[in-house]
C-alpha cells in the first residue's frame, strides 16, 4: 500500500441516502462511476473538505496527511487541504475577466513570474483563446464549463505544497459536444500526466471513462460496487451500449 | 440656512458612516453565515432601533455615558468630560441608532452570494479571508454602497438621540434637524423651509442614488423593505 495515494472511509446520511463508502486511490487518474443520487458528488465534497461528514477518515499522500478524522476530531479547513477542485457548476467569479479567474489559484509568487506561460499554455489546451479578456456573462454554458475546469488545473499545476495535489473534478466535460470533449481529455490527461497531477473525477458517461483508460469506482446507492479497470468494471455497460447500437 | 449646523451634519454622518462600515461588515458576514439562537439574538439587538422610539435609546446612553453608571465614570475618565453634550457622544449615538440600516442591506447582500462560489475559491486554495475579500465582498458590493447611503442618510435625518443626548450645543451637537426645530420654535419658516427642503432634495437624491444601483431592483432583499 505505499504507493496509495488517498485513502477514504466515509459514513454519511444525506437525504434518503445512507452511505457507507471506502476505497483507496492508486492510479493517475480514477474515475467515480455510477448513477445521479448515488452520492458521488458527496464523496468529492468530503475530500475538498465542504462537507462535515458524520463519520469520515481520509488521508492523502506519501506521509498519509489527515485531512479529517472524525474519531480524532481533526478537520482541515478546505483551503489548506492539498486538494484542488471544479464543481459541477462553473461558479466563475462575475467581476474578474477570464484570465483573472484562471489565475486566482496561483499562489503569489507563481503569479509574479516563477511559472511564465502556464496560463497561457492552459488557454490554448482549452482553447479559449480570444476569450481571455472578456466577463463570464457573456460567455456560453459550455466555455464557462472549460474555464472552470481550466481555472482549477492552474491551481493544481501552481500548487506550491511539498506534495502534488489531487484535482477532484465533478463531471467536468458534461454538455460539450463530443468532439471537443475528446480533444480536451485527451489534452488534460497528458497535461497532468506531465504535471504529475493525480485525478478523481466524476462521471455517468462511459465513453468518457473508457477513453481515459481510467481506474473506476463504480458506485450506488452510496455503495462502492465494485473497483478496478474499466475494461473489467465497466465490461456489462460496454456490451449493452454495443449491442443496442448494433441493433439499430 | 445654518452652514455651522450643516458642517456639523455632514461632519457626524461621514464620520459615523465610516465607524458604521467598520462594524457592520463583519458583524454582517457574521450573521449572514448561519443560522441559531446567538445569530438572531444579535440580529435583534441589531434591529432594536428601527422599532424604538429613538428617545428610549438616547435615555439610556444618556444614562450610560453619566457618571451615574461604571462605563459613564470610566469614559468620563477616559476622554476627560462627559460624552452626553458633545460630538463624541453625539457619534456614539448615531453609531448605535443608524446599526440597522448599515448592517441589514449588507446580510442581504452576503445572503444573496451563492455559497457555491465561496467553495469555488476554497477549492481554489483560496483562505475564508481572502475569499471575503476578493469574492463576496466585490460580489455584494451594491449592498456595499446602499449600506453606506443609508447609514449616511439616516444619521443626517435623526433627531430624538441627538436631542436627548446632545443638546442643541451650536458647532458641537446643533445639527440640521435640530436647527430647523429651532427656526419652527422661533416661528422662522422661511428659513425653516430652506433647511427642510434642503433635507428633503438630498434625501430624495440619495434615495434615487440607491434605486439606481444594478442589483438592488432585481434581488429586492431587506435593504429595499428598509427604504420603502
Amino acid at each position: 500500500m505505499s504507493d496509495s495515494l488517498l485513502s477514504l472511509s466515509l459514513q454519511h446520511r444525506v437525504g434518503g441516502l445512507s452511505m457507507d463508502v471506502a476505497f483507496t486511490l492508486t492510479h493517475p487518474w480514477t474515475v467515480l462511476f455510477g448513477p445521479s443520487g448515488s452520492g458521488k458528488t458527496t464523496v468529492l465534497r468530503a475530500i475538498a473538505g465542504f462537507l462535515r461528514p458524520d463519520e469520515a477518515s481520509i488521508t492523502y499522500g506519501p506521509n498519509h496527511t489527515t485531512l479529517i478524522d472524525t474519531r480524532r476530531h481533526i478537520f482541515v479547513p478546505a483551503h489548506r487541504r492539498p486538494v484542488r477542485s471544479a464543481g459541477q457548476a462553473a461558479r466563475l467569479f462575475p467581476h474578474r475577466s477570464v484570465r483573472q479567474n484562471l489565475t486566482y489559484g496561483m499562489v503569489s509568487d507563481a503569479k509574479s513570474g516563477a511559472m511564465p506561460g502556464l496560463v497561457d499554455e492552459i488557454i490554448s489546451l482549452f482553447q479559449l483563446e480570444g476569450l481571455q479578456d472578456r466577463r463570464p456573462d457573456g460567455l456560453s454554458g459550455g466555455e464557462q464549463q472549460r474555464i472552470s475546469v481550466a481555472r482549477a488545473v492552474v491551481a493544481a499545476s501552481a500548487y506550491a505544497g511539498p506534495e502534488k495535489p489531487l484535482l477532484l473534478l465533478d463531471e467536468p466535460f458534461t454538455g460539450l459536444d463530443a468532439r471537443l470533449r475528446d480533444e480536451l481529455l485527451e489534452g488534460l490527461r497528458e497535461w497532468l500526466a506531465r504535471w504529475e497531477v493525480p485525478v478523481l473525477s466524476v462521471t455517468h458517461a462511459l465513453g468518457e471513462a473508457f477513453q481515459l483508460g481510467a481506474e473506476v469506482i463504480r458506485i450506488a446507492d452510496g455503495r462502492v460496487v465494485r473497483q478496478g479497470p474499466v475494461a473489467v468494471v465497466l465490461a456489462e455497460e460496454r456490451r449493452r451500449l454495443l449491442e443496442q447500437l448494433r441493433s439499430e | 440656512m445654518d452652514l455651522e449646523a450643516l458642517w456639523l451634519t455632514l461632519r457626524l454622518a461621514a464620520t459615523t458612516t465610516m465607524i458604521l462600515l467598520l462594524i457592520a461588515l463583519p458583524l454582517a458576514w457574521w450573521i449572514a453565515a448561519g443560522r441559531g439562537v446567538a445569530r438572531a439574538l444579535v440580529q435583534a439587538v441589531v434591529a432594536l432601533p428601527l422599532v424604538l422610539p429613538p428617545t428610549v435609546l438616547g435615555f439610556y446612553l444618556l444614562i450610560a455615558m453619566g457618571p451615574l453608571t461604571a462605563p459613564g465614570r470610566l469614559l468620563i475618565q477616559l476622554f476627560g468630560h462627559p460624552l452626553a453634550f458633545s460630538f463624541e457622544g453625539l457619534l456614539i449615538g448615531s453609531v448605535l441608532y443608524s446599526l440597522p440600516f448599515a448592517v441589514q442591506p449588507l446580510v442581504a447582500g452576503f445572503e444573496s452570494v451563492d455559497q457555491g462560489y465561496v467553495e469555488a475559491a476554497a477549492g481554489l486554495g483560496a483562505s475564508p479571508w481572502r475569499t471575503f475579500f476578493s469574492v463576496v465582498l466585490p460580489m455584494a458590493r451594491s449592498s456595499l454602497l446602499t449600506s453606506a447611503v443609508l447609514a449616511f442618510t439616516h444619521t443626517v435625518g435623526e433627531f430624538g438621540v441627538v436631542l436627548m443626548l446632545g443638546g442643541n450645543i451650536p458647532g458641537a451637537t446643533r445639527t440640521l434637524s435640530i436647527s430647523l426645530y429651532d427656526l419652527v420654535e422661533d416661528s422662522n419658516y422661511a428659513a425653516a423651509n430652506r433647511t427642510a427642503l434642503a433635507l428633503v432634495v438630498f434625501a430624495m437624491a440619495a434615495l434615487v442614488l440607491i434605486y439606481l444601483l444594478p442589483g438592488v431592483r432585481r434581488s429586492r432583499g431587506r435593504q429595499a423593505d428598509l427604504v420603502r
